[in-house]
């Protein structure tokens, strides 16, 4: 039996609720029932189980209900219709003692600006779950200094959540959700407030926690490489709707609708690739002004080998391996005296063109415009998926 | 007057005043019980605050200042330089007056106050019907506030309080609202998600977050209670309000001043401790142990010598009594006179300074035991007519007495009647609800030359500064005038002649005492009839304060050098 099951859930914001429900079934959009009955119609129509232990991805751009949603799980908003079913128990109608009790012992969120009490000390914040059950506050506080240790946050414990960083501080409020040991987490857009280095990291630290405390999960994200990595299952809502249900891969294989293929940036087919569509922002070093150090420290700093040199003007100059600054250092050389060349291409060259010139290159491939302004560089793997694409779709590029 | 809807005037005066009739008739048990323990409540608040001798007020408080924050010498030395100033300007009693006046306005106001703000904050039902009472309550004139309190409470520090505690309690409520609505929305969110029960998030979260913004919500609030004490002195209300509002009617900087600065003292100490409970828990260091532990010393010192004075006070005073009188030169006078001899003969005697109607309403409701000063039989008719089956009217104390318009007697008019444009056609009176101006008015209206004349009401103080610009100046100038007054002294005046008699004729100033003062109090009875003396006697009294005599003084000076007449009045 599914951990959760959702069974037609409705969720109407407004006064007209009936006419707007109508014009929902006529697949008006949702700002035309919106300008007509002044209602929102927040969810609608949501049917989907999430099994134990799974991550359960919940996608959508902003607006398309997933936060609502994700709140009328606990029903911090009051559904308009529809069950949710619970360990096999409907909760839709649990009155408010009851409901408090699914809060304090089975869900705990997440949120996106990590809503920690500004007021209370980090250790006071992780144990604010077991405080509001009454808790003895010894017992209160050793499970809240456990959760603290596990996310390597023990030694702030006397400090408050303004003195730390944001990945701290959502670290915190994961510890505080997980010192209720609850059977469900319930995050909600969680990492997007963070810098993607950081959030890169709170993805792995996830995916290892589930590792060890098997929770489930529903997670909210609006991004699709989150989903994509974190998620057993992922979930694509638009307009309060639901697309499609299934794991990263089918839905990249087989997206349901038109949303669903655009929003997972599948390309266009009829169009004819050119540079222009797969290059990607290339990292630039001014070989005028910088020396081997910047250069160097801005390679490990980014994680590549390889920096498209350009010059005081901005216009495109070569490809500085690391290699050649590390020579450059030693032998106190000047940048241009050691970069090296790089096959240039316009942005309108089309992929097939491409192919040939990225076969022999030991760099990436400069794209430059008319006036030798730099404009992004292309790397192997994006002409080969580009390729790879249209030869699925019959017109093989031979 | 063409009515714009021609309806007739709504009679909105008679239903407020019907509406106070009935609650002072029907809940007067209520009333009373309120005042009766509302004054030994602060009476007891003062005695004890009274009873910690100074030098131990003052260091403890300073001390206390300086514990609770380390190395900021501002307060403590602004407590030590600011209260030893109150203490050396003879201010202290009165300061002690007001603290009580303003601790308990502040107390009930915050008490009532609070829960209000939580709830407007919870139900917005409630806050819509809160809102608008809130800003009636703030932007009616705290004057209006007085009317209904001496009402339903008499006078003394209970209407005092009443008055305050209504026009201090709006910002606290809106400001606790504002708190609460402001809670970050995910925070809230939060706690709920956590299985928080109502009262768990508002303890929680709620209240410690809107905490600086209740802070300072109370911070206004105890400021307006603060500045309601000079207003809520006009009934009786004891402390500093009371020398600042006796300044105003003598037109005295000096003493206003200084009462005034003695008030800012309070207020900026009062204002700097309530600060400290605002604490910023992230940035504020934790005092250490000796710090907290030396801070509750300090207080502990404070309650016990408080304590053990009030024990040692409390031994029996002689017979209590309390005069009303009006702040008219001629007034404190006699006013002071007479309590000066009675405390030498052993009684314990209260003075309190009213407004005139209050005065007589006072003795009409057995609120005080009786006053010297009342003229009869024009000025106060109207007094007299209203409270005459309530008052007891003793008899003369003064005879010879005479109201009337006077002029500098360089203007060359003699008769009310020669009044055309003088002046700007205008008379200068002093408090409206005097005797003199109604009389004054009942002039305008009865002689046909002074149509188009106004009368203007400003202070018993402020119409001799008046004469005093317009005689340096020799420009005319009418102003309501009376005697026994040292303006005739300092000045050349003349009264002008009254063909109409509507100034009255031949006046008299008459002790009125209480209904049943007789038979509770035959002793005070017997004194307050006997008590007699000449225009002469009062008018050297008055000089005497005029030329620099405190009140006290003048009225020892006077019982001095008149002994046996006095000695008469206790026979």
């Amino acid at each position: 039996m599914p951990k959760v099951q959702i069974k037609h859930l409705t969720k109407v914001f407004g006064k007209k609720q009936k006419a707007a429900l109508k014009m929902v079934k006529e697949n008006k959009s949702k700002n035309e029932i919106f300008e007509k009955t002044g209602s929102t119609v927040g969810v609608y129509d949501i049917n989907m189980d999430v099994n134990e232990g799974e991550i359960f991805v919940i996608m959508g751009l902003s607006g398309s209900g997933k936060s609502t949603l994700i709140r009328l799980l606990n029903r911090l908003i009051e559904p308009t219709s529809g069950q949710i079913i619970l360990d096999g128990k409907e909760i839709t109608h649990f009155n408010k003692k009851e409901m408090l009790d699914i809060r304090r012992k089975k869900m705990s969120m997440v949120f996106q600006n990590f809503a920690l009490f500004p007021h209370r000390t980090i250790l006071q914040n992780a144990e604010f779950g077991l405080e509001i059950q009454g808790v003895k506050p010894a017992e209160r506080q050793k499970r809240a200094e456990q959760a603290l240790e596990n996310s390597g946050l023990l030694s702030f414990k006397d400090q408050y959540p303004s003195q730390l960083s944001g990945g701290m501080q959502q670290r915190v409020g994961l510890s505080r959700a997980l010192t209720n040991d609850p059977d469900i987490l319930l995050m909600d857009e969680a990492f997007s407030a963070l810098d993607p280095l950081v959030r890169h990291e709170m993805q792995d630290e996830l995916l290892d926690l589930q590792q060890n405390v098997k929770k489930t999960i529903i997670f909210i994200t609006h991004d699709l490489n989150e989903a994509l990595r974190i998620g057993d299952r992922i979930a694509i809502m638009k307009d309060g709707q639901l697309q499609q249900i299934g794991t990263g891969e089918e839905i990249l294989t087989n997206p349901a609708n038109d949303y669903v293929e655009n929003f997972v940036e599948d390309v266009d087919r009829s169009k004819v690739l050119n540079a222009e569509s797969i290059m990607i922002p290339g990292l630039t070093i001014n070989v005028d002004s910088d020396g081997p150090n910047v250069a160097l420290h801005r390679m490990q700093e980014e994680e590549v080998s390889g920096l498209v040199a350009i010059d005081s003007k901005r216009q495109f100059a070569g490809y500085l391996t690391s290699d050649a600054a590390v020579k450059a250092r030693r032998e106190e050389l000047p940048l241009r005296d050691v970069m090296m060349d790089m096959p240039k291409v316009k942005p309108d060259t089309i992929v097939s063109d491409i192919m040939s010139i990225i076969y022999d290159a030991t760099t990436p491939v400069a794209v430059v415009d008319d006036n030798n302004k730099m404009r992004g560089i292309i790397i192997r793997g994006a002409v080969i998926e580009a390729l790879a694409q249209t030869e699925g779709d019959g017109q093989a590029d031979e | 007057m063409n009515n714009l809807l021609s309806i007739p005037k709504l009679p909105l005066n008679d239903w407020v005043t019907n509406g106070v009739n009935w609650l002072t008739e029907n809940w007067s048990g209520l009333f009373n019980a309120i005042q009766n323990s509302g004054q030994s409540l602060m009476d007891g608040t003062t005695a004890f605050l009274t009873a910690i001798p100074t030098p131990i007020f003052v260091i403890a408080l300073a001390l206390l200042a300086w514990f609770t924050t380390p190395k900021k010498y501002g307060l403590p030395v602004l407590i030590l330089l600011g209260l030893t100033l109150v203490d050396n300007q003879a201010l202290w009693g009165d300061l002690m007056q007001t603290l009580t006046l303003v601790f308990w306005s502040s107390f009930i106001a915050l008490v009532i106050g609070i829960p209000l703000g939580i709830w407007t904050s919870k139900s917005p039902k409630a806050f819509a019907i809160i809102k608008p009472i809130l800003d009636f309550m703030q932007t009616m004139p705290a004057f209006v506030y007085l009317i209904p309190a001496v009402a339903f409470f008499g006078i003394g520090m209970v209407p005092g309080a009443f008055a305050s505690i209504i026009f201090a309690l709006p910002p606290v409520v809106n400001l606790t609202h504002l708190g609460l609505q402001q809670v970050p929305e995910d925070l809230v969110e939060a706690a709920d998600s956590f299985g928080s029960t109502t009262w768990q998030k508002l303890f929680k979260l709620e209240l410690p977050s809107a905490k600086p913004s209740i802070i300072a919500g109370s911070k206004q609030t105890i400021m307006l209670a603060l500045s309601m004490v000079v207003t809520a002195s006009m009934i009786g209300a004891p402390g500093l309000g009371r020398g600042v509002l006796s300044a105003v009617q003598h037109a005295d900087v000096g003493a206003g001043f200084v009462n005034g600065i003695a008030l800012v003292i309070l207020a900026i100490i009062v204002d700097r401790f309530v600060q400290k409970l605002n604490t910023n828990p992230v940035t504020t260091v934790k005092l250490p142990k000796w710090r907290k532990l030396a801070a509750w010393a300090m207080v502990l010192i404070m309650v016990i010598s408080g304590a053990v004075g009030s024990v040692m006070a409390s031994k029996q005073a002689g017979k209590q009594v309390t005069l009303g009188y009006v702040e008219w030169d001629s007034e404190v006078a006699s006013t002071n006179v007479l309590a000066e001899a009675m405390r030498q003969h052993g009684y314990t005697v209260k003075t309190t300074p009213l407004d005139n109607a209050v005065n007589w309403q006072s003795v009409a409701n057995k609120q005080i035991d009786g006053t010297v000063s009342a003229w009869l039989p024009v000025t106060h008719k109207a007094m007299l007519a209203k409270y005459k089956d309530k008052v007891d009217v003793l008899g003369k104390n003064l005879t010879g007495v005479r109201l009337g318009l006077v002029v500098p007697d360089y203007m060359d008019v003699n008769s009310i009647s020669d009044l055309n444009n003088q002046a700007d056609k205008n008379i200068v009176g002093i408090e409206a609800g005097a005797g003199v101006m109604t009389a004054a008015q009942k002039t305008i209206d009865s002689y046909s030359n002074l149509s188009g004349w106004k009368l203007t009401p400003s202070s018993s103080g402020a119409m001799p500064a008046a004469l005093d610009k317009a005689y340096k100046a020799k420009q005319p100038i009418v102003i309501t005038g009376w005697t026994p007054h040292w303006i005739f002294n300092k000045y050349k005046l003349k009264f002008l002649e009254d063909p109409k008699k509507t100034m009255g004729g031949e006046e008299s100033i008459n002790t009125v005492v209480r209904k049943d003062l007789k038979k509770t109090n035959p002793d005070t009875y017997k004194v307050m009839k006997n008590f007699k003396w000449s225009q002469d006697e009062m008018q050297s009294v008055m000089l005497d304060i005029q030329s620099g005599k405190s009140p006290e003084q003048a009225a020892k000076d006077y019982i001095k050098t008149h002994k046996s007449q006095v000695d008469s009045w206790f026979k």
